[in-house]
């Protein structure tokens, strides 16, 4: 105890833990005011209609060069998403149809291992 | 004779003091120079992928494995080699070792695309569809799923959705059900100020920094804490191997699909339906009172990002009778990945499903 107190190192390493403590207690404090989440939503908010202003002009801008904007080619894709959905659940329908042992990979190791509990029981049990 | 035994005590300190500065200088020139650390290296290979979703194996590692295998759900705000950080330093290792036959459900970023994504999407699509390629892969008609975070929340809703499937077990890692105590994120996206319509529909993708400025704001000294104790601690090769491990991990956080994002905030944080259970997502009822297999849960009691209060309550929610909990001193990342979990949570959480794994 005594020597922790003189060394210099373990000080350091109290005084970085007590400055997080601190620093986390008060930031949090502060971060959990109504006021606090009420001016950084506002803040978001904001960027956010600056944002949506830009998209819209640049749709704008694109649509009088006739040319796909980012929405128009992200729905492309959307709709290949949907297809590649549609297929992912025919093939899990068929999946179903399989028996499980059909398509199991043989040669795994045994699964016959016992619960811990009555693992002392059977004797050479592998580990 | 005291004196000259602190005298000498007081050399050796000194002495270790410069020992430690000078290694210290000589690894922080490595430090700077290094390439990314290694993670995951556990051998596993992909068996499904489908958008954003990736299903791997990892390959058995012991002579006899337990029938059952384990589905281990990551959360969707992060990479899934936090089960697998480093050898040693790993929960997935540490099963495999155990005789489970493992998978992992891991995510991409989800692409402009995908932005569509709901939790139903998560919950009725992806998670089934990975659980019947599990019972493909290894011929086995039952499943244990170990949920972590949000991971964790995505297999309660499917086995409350399910509750007539495959599901053996269920483990959640700190999962949090009462979204209202859910500290300062419950403040942050008060209904009064946080308008989710307006984010998603402008962005269509939550991206990453979002997510992960919302994480470290809950604990803003953090960051600065932890370069300064890794300075510090430059010496320990151990130390700073670990350390770079979690950081790249803490700085790897995902992008979120806007619509999955909503829905969380509206149906989760909003209006707590799993917690009142009044979910109900492609017609389905995720009640977790129907919940009835064994369920373990495991809480760190010193969680900045999900609260003890938001998790506490899983336990008196399900309608199993066979249930257990473990409440450890850890933060949210080391109950999976420090040394309480390498000490405590995983042989607790092995010793769990072992006994319901035949």
């Amino acid at each position: 105890m005594s020597q922790n107190a003189t060394d210099p190192v373990e000080s350091f390493r109290n005084l970085v833990t007590e400055f997080e403590r601190g620093f986390d207690t008060l930031a949090n404090r502060f971060m959990g005011t109504d006021e606090f989440s009420q001016a950084m939503n506002q803040l978001q908010s904001m960027q956010l209609s600056m944002q949506k202003a830009f998209n819209d002009a640049m749709a704008n801008h694109l649509a009088n060069f006739n040319m796909p904007s980012r929405e128009d080619v992200l729905r492309l894709g959307e709709s290949m998403r949907v297809v590649e959905q549609r297929l992912a659940r025919i093939e899990e329908l068929l999946l179903e149809k399989t028996p499980y042992s059909a398509v199991s990979r043989p040669g795994g190791p045994p699964r016959t291992r016992l619960p811990p509990s009555q693992q002392g029981k059977r004797q050479g049990n592998p580990k | 004779m005291t004196e000259k035994v602190s005298q000498s005590g007081m050399i050796d300190r000194t002495q270790n003091m410069i020992e430690r500065a000078i290694r210290r200088n000589i690894k922080g020139l490595k430090y700077l120079t290094a390439s990314p650390v290694k993670v995951g290296l556990t051998p596993k290979e992909l068996i499904y992928e489908r958008g954003t979703l990736r299903l791997y194996h990892y390959l058995p590692i012991a002579t006899e494995l337990y029938r059952v295998p384990v589905l281990l759900v990551m959360a969707t705000t992060n990479r899934a080699y936090v089960f697998d950080l480093a050898p040693g330093q790993s929960m997935v290792e540490y099963l495999l070792k155990q005789g489970f036959d493992v998978y992992v459900i891991d995510w991409e970023p989800p692409t402009a695309e995908e932005r569509n994504l709901t939790l139903a999407d998560y919950t009725q699509e992806f998670i089934p569809a990975c659980v019947r390629q599990v019972r493909q892969n290894c011929g086995e008609p039952d499943i244990s799923i170990v949920g972590y975070c949000m991971g964790g929340v995505l297999s309660l809703i499917y086995a409350a959705s399910h509750t007539d499937g495959p599901l053996k077990n269920i483990a959640c890692l700190t999962t949090p059900v009462d979204w209202t105590k859910m500290g300062l994120t419950s403040i942050w996206a008060d209904e009064e100020h946080f308008n989710v319509d307006k984010l998603v529909d402008t962005l269509g993708i939550i991206p990453q920094d979002f997510i992960q400025s919302s994480f470290e704001m809950l604990r803003p000294a953090s960051r600065t804490a932890g370069k300064i104790r890794m300075w510090e601690q430059m010496w320990n090769d151990d130390f700073v191997k670990s350390y770079r491990a979690f950081e790249r991990w803490g700085n790897e956080t995902l992008p979120l699909a806007g619509e999955y994002f909503r829905d969380t905030i509206r149906e989760l944080m909003w209006n707590n339906k799993l917690f009142k259970g009044e979910l109900v997502l492609r017609g389905k009822t995720a009640k977790l009172s129907d919940i009835t297999i064994p369920v373990f849960h495991a809480i760190a009691e010193h969680d900045h990002i999900v609260a003890y209060g938001a998790s506490k309550p899983l336990l008196e929610l399900v309608g199993s009778e066979d249930k257990s909990e473990i409440v450890l001193k850890g933060g949210h990342v080391s109950l999976i990945a420090g040394p309480n979990a390498v000490g405590r949570m995983w042989p607790r959480l092995s010793n769990w499903l072992g006994e319901r794994s035949t």
